[in-house]
């Protein structure tokens, strides 16, 4: 057993048009034993930039707790929000930091940069960083939000389609995992708004 | 390994643990206290590596005592669920990390709700509606998800607890049917009898 | 040419050919030959079972995952036996199907349940089956329930050790009434009046046995079966999909329903939960 897989998650982050979305799942899971549907692993950090965390929960709470500083610093010197894009090289660096001994997460990164155009990475546990102009995808479901995403995305989708195509992508992806589901959270970030929604899904 | 519950109701945390003290395959003493009061309002039951558990729980009482006597202000249960949590994962990366998975109940006096934090060894923490710590988790997750509702009354809570116990006397291997539990509410925290 | 593709053809098979030398020795049919144990081609290495347990290891490279994860549950009670399953097949913690059927019927008043590996519960129990149909014919009357469980539990015992991996629960109606039997591949067989087994199974029996009464009635049986094994679903990673009901009944079994838990959940969460007794 792998200790990426010890609680299970997954995390799938997309671009529209002069949008982004990011989704998780809401389980926190002990290997089988579902522990709790109320899990979530994505976090605000800017008006307009979320992170998520799939991987070893006690390194999400912490990496999520980290950051938060990090980013609060970032904005007292800097008196501006941080851009995503230096987001995820403050990630990335972080995560490396921990070269020799990591934390056990694998993070997306999803928002809007200060021109409103969209951004979305991925790294993997010790920073290595995927950025990417469609989707990205993380966790124990990878492989099968790679197959959904594949098939579901197209370019230039509006806030609401971008909506039902990362639930639809997450939803079907989770049902062929394990570790995964029991109910989901979707934020699509747009230029003048944040639409938050829980998914109602599968509790098996 | 030995069982920790806890179970939230409408104005209460109920919490249970199994009294024995085991060392290998002796059975040391009966009427060991699993758990440590870390302010009026909040309670933390411990379960895991034999010592680790008195050592972290006490660090954790006494932070706590000492906060609730600088500011003039005890912490609230998700604060003192923080703050152990965060705790227990910097000591995850130490040399010698503890090895123990807590149950914090408390009741909040200022938004005058109960809560129920799960946290296991590797410090991963949730707040629940009810938990259980060790084997006995296999047995009554299930039985909870059952009865449990969010208004119950204490009464009812003592009940649903029965219950579980109930159940690990019929089928858990490892029979222990010394249970203390503690009910946390707006007074503070005593022990109820079974 | 032929004379080459019989000698490869020989030599890669070590299969122990009972039925031929058994007619040959004979001289004729053989009726001991139909109860002769199938015979497996075996992999030409010096030791089998480690060669198939360097392959299905978790730490493998290159691992055979095999179906494992499932609840399921039977028991006893005043109207019969009520036999309740999940359907989710799993390698690894990718679902591979959620339609699995894992009561698998062996004839009109014999039921199996399947947990562990999926093809050595259908294998050994479609064997079961071809065998009690056997003893019918030469015997005029039905198998006991007993019997039957006795000669799977003798099957699988034969290849203890060789990585079978079954936990069957078989059930009946037989001269003696209900039976209910749980058979395993180390050997282990158990009469009982409720059983629960796989990796939900200590779910399923938190709430089993505080619903439990032999004086159920026969709608309050199959609820509590369908009840048991919704939660394990919920609980345990490895068992979902949808819960199938079998009532064994002295008129044989009948079916009693399939149920999706993904539409059951929102079912039960809409439904008051009733004061704690």
């Amino acid at each position: 057993m792998s200790i990426m897989e010890y609680n299970g998650g997954a995390v799938v982050a997309m671009v529209g048009k002069n949008c982004v979305a990011i989704a998780c799942d809401k389980r926190l899971g002990v290997q089988a034993m579902t522990i709790s549907t109320e899990f979530k692993k994505t976090f605000q950090v800017t008006p307009k930039t979320y992170i998520g965390l799939p991987g070893l929960a006690t390194d999400v709470q912490t990496l999520a707790e980290k950051f938060r500083f990090k980013v609060n610093m970032y904005k007292l010197r800097e008196e501006r929000e941080i851009e995503p894009k230096t987001l995820a090289h403050l990630v990335s660096s972080t995560l490396y930091e921990r070269r020799f001994g990591p934390w056990f997460v694998e993070p997306v990164i999803a928002g809007l940069d200060k021109e409103n155009r969209p951004f979305i990475c991925s790294t993997d546990l010790i920073g290595c960083i995927n950025f990417a102009k469609d989707f990205v995808v993380s966790g124990t479901t990878s492989n099968q939000l790679f197959g959904m995403c594949e098939s579901l995305w197209e370019p230039d989708l509006e806030p609401e389609e971008l909506f039902e195509t990362i639930s639809q992508s997450l939803m079907n992806a989770v049902d062929r995992d394990c570790l995964s589901g029991w109910g989901a959270e979707v934020t699509v970030i747009t230029p003048d708004k944040i639409i938050t929604r829980t998914l109602r899904t599968r509790q098996d | 390994m030995d069982t920790l519950f806890g179970i939230t109701g409408k104005d209460f945390v109920i919490t249970a643990y199994d009294s024995k003290a085991v060392a290998s395959i002796t059975l040391m003493k009966i009427g060991e206290d699993k758990s440590r009061e870390l302010n009026s309002h909040s309670i933390m039951l411990f379960s895991g590596e034999p010592g680790d558990g008195v050592h972290f729980s006490e660090y954790i009482e006494r932070n706590v005592k000492l906060y609730g006597i600088r500011n003039g202000i005890e912490l609230s249960p998700k604060a003192v669920a923080s703050f152990a949590r965060r705790e227990l994962a910097d000591s995850l990366r130490s040399r010698k990390p503890y090895s123990v998975n807590l149950l914090i109940g408390g009741y909040d006096v200022k938004t005058n709700k109960p809560s129920l934090y799960w946290l296991d060894h590797l410090a991963s923490s949730a707040e629940v509606p009810f938990a259980a710590h060790g084997y006995g988790a296999y047995y009554c997750l299930s039985l909870l998800d059952r009865y449990h509702r969010e208004d119950i009354t204490e009464e009812e809570g003592v009940k649903l607890l029965q219950k579980c116990i109930q159940e690990l006397r019929s089928r858990m291997i490892l029979n222990m049917p010394d249970f203390v539990a503690k009910v946390v509410n707006k007074d503070g925290i005593r022990i109820v009898q079974l | 040419m032929d004379s080459l593709v019989a000698k490869y053809s020989n030599s890669a098979s070590t299969s122990f050919d009972t039925e031929d030398s058994l007619n040959n020795n004979s001289g004729g049919w053989d009726a001991a030959s139909q109860f002769a144990l199938p015979s497996f081609d075996i992999p030409l290495v010096a030791n089998p079972v480690d060669f198939l347990r360097a392959h299905t290891d978790p730490s493998a490279e290159n691992r055979i995952r095999i179906q494992h994860g499932t609840t399921t549950l039977a028991f006893k009670f005043q109207g019969g036996i009520v036999v309740a399953v999940d359907s989710r097949a799993s390698g690894g913690s990718y679902i591979a199907s959620q339609t699995v059927k894992k009561v698998i019927e062996i004839n009109p008043y014999l039921l199996g349940t399947m947990a562990g590996g999926a093809a050595d519960c259908q294998y050994w129990e479609r064997e079961l089956g071809r065998r009690c149909r056997l003893y019918e014919l030469r015997n005029k009357e039905r198998i006991s329930v007993a019997a039957a469980s006795k000669i799977l539990s003798n099957m699988v015992y034969d290849y203890k050790g060789m990585g079978l991996s079954m936990g069957t629960m078989i059930t009946g109606w037989d001269k003696t009434g209900p039976q209910l039997f749980y058979v395993d591949s180390d050997g282990s067989r158990l009469r009982g009046e409720k059983f629960s087994v796989g990796s939900g199974s200590t779910f399923a029996y938190g709430v089993l046995d505080t619903g439990y009464d032999y004086n159920l009635s026969v709608p309050d049986a199959i609820e509590l079966g369908r009840r048991a094994i919704y939660h394990a679903t919920h609980r345990d990673a490895y068992s979902g999909g949808s819960i199938n009901i079998f009532h064994v009944k002295e008129s044989g079994w009948s079916f009693e329903g399939n149920y999706d838990v993904g539409a059951l959940h929102w079912e039960y969460q809409a439904l008051p939960k009733g004061p704690i007794a």
